[in-house]
């Protein structure tokens, strides 16, 4: 079996913990939903949404200067679905939360 | 320091499958033990939590603590990277909850061979990341143009080197992300983190994950490559991991 398997002692890490972007990243999905018995939908929580709306932001921004190579990938495509529709949720969720939605999207 | 009292009413945590030969070790969220729940030649790594801590209704409150969230987190990161250097693991995403040890063993039985033929395919697999930072164009000329012919000039310089850096931002990471996905056995181009989420001014351009073999040192080396050939433009490179194959496990198999 693999109990013979190693880790190479390699960490690439800078000494430390990794950094909790990079962990939440991964530990949180795309925003679907708590597995198991316990059915929420993350897209309700407040933190999560503004950290999905972090990266609608930064992915509309650098869509604005013409990158956006990354749109193809099937594994993001995959998942939330429609990105506007998100986003208008979003934007609602935004709305009952009082949060005072930032301007950086009030344009589109 | 003496174990956590079971919690007096109890919810499984599962923070991912292992081969039902591993050994649990140490201790998950809370402080409270991981163990073992096996089913055929799978099994799941789970510890016991408080039910009334993540149950529906709390767990939606307790997502929003930002302090609980990052404990959280971090205690199943920690608890997927202590079996992953001991074995393969097909890690799970935060919050995976069962009311009892049967539910667990009837996720394990509905999915077992999914789970098996995904572990086989991860054995040996880690998953490293590699984010690429560009650090912009060239701050504009300091000093007072001398001359209205001068400023236009001057003008003209900035408006090319900042096209020149906008084409060069939009193939440069893309290039990039070929030359790692090349290095690797699986790829997965994520979405660049703003500012706000990598805590670095530079403009973060690739956030890639890379799936490969454990001891497979091409990837580092494909990212020394690329230091040499970017680095002089602006670029820097950050290599991060091992971490769990999360970016590499179907949404579908982890019961969702």
């Amino acid at each position: 079996m693999t109990q013979g398997d190693r880790l190479p002692d390699v960490r690439y890490r800078s000494g430390g913990p990794a950094q909790l972007a990079d962990v939440l990243e991964r530990v949180l999905d795309k925003g679907i939903v708590v597995a198991g018995d316990i059915r929420i939908n993350l897209l309700d929580i407040e933190l999560l949404t503004v950290r999905i709306r972090l990266l609608i932001a930064s992915a509309d921004k650098a869509k604005e200067m013409g990158i956006d190579w990354w749109e193809g990938d099937p594994f993001l495509k995959r998942g939330s679905g429609d990105g506007s529709a998100l986003e208008g949720r979003l934007r609602r969720l935004e709305a009952a939360a009082g949060l005072d939605g930032e301007d950086e999207r009030s344009e589109r | 320091m003496s174990e956590p009292a079971p919690p007096p009413s109890a919810a499984w945590y599962v923070y991912g499958v292992v081969s039902a030969t591993t050994q649990p070790e140490g201790t998950g969220i809370g402080a409270r033990p991981v163990e073992l729940v096996p089913e055929g030649d799978v099994a799941a790594l789970v510890s016991v939590v408080p039910a009334d801590e993540f149950g529906e209704a709390s767990l939606l409150e307790r997502l929003n603590d930002r302090s609980w969230l990052e404990r959280t987190a971090r205690e199943h990161e920690d608890t997927l990277e202590r079996a992953l250097a001991r074995t393969t693991v097909v890690p799970f995403r935060l919050c995976t909850v069962y009311e009892s040890r049967e539910h667990v063993v009837e996720f394990l039985s509905a999915h077992g061979p999914a789970l098996a033929g995904l572990l086989q395919r991860l054995e040996g697999r880690i998953e490293l990341g590699v984010k690429a930072y560009f650090a912009g164009a060239a701050a504009p000329e300091p000093d007072e143009p001398q001359s209205g012919r001068e400023y236009l000039l001057r003008r003209q310089r900035e408006r090319e080197a900042a096209e020149e850096a906008a084409r060069f931002k939009s193939e440069f990471a893309q290039a990039s992300h070929e030359v790692l996905a090349a290095a690797a056995e699986e790829a997965r181009a994520n979405p660049p983190q703003p500012p706000e989420l990598s805590g670095r001014a530079d403009e973060m351009l690739l956030n890639g994950a890379y799936l490969v073999r454990r001891d497979d040192g091409r990837l580092a080396e494909a990212v020394a490559e690329l230091e040499s050939r970017f680095g002089p433009r602006g670029v820097t490179y950050e290599l991060t991991g091992p971490w769990p194959p999360y970016n590499f496990v179907p949404p579908e198999v982890v019961g969702t």
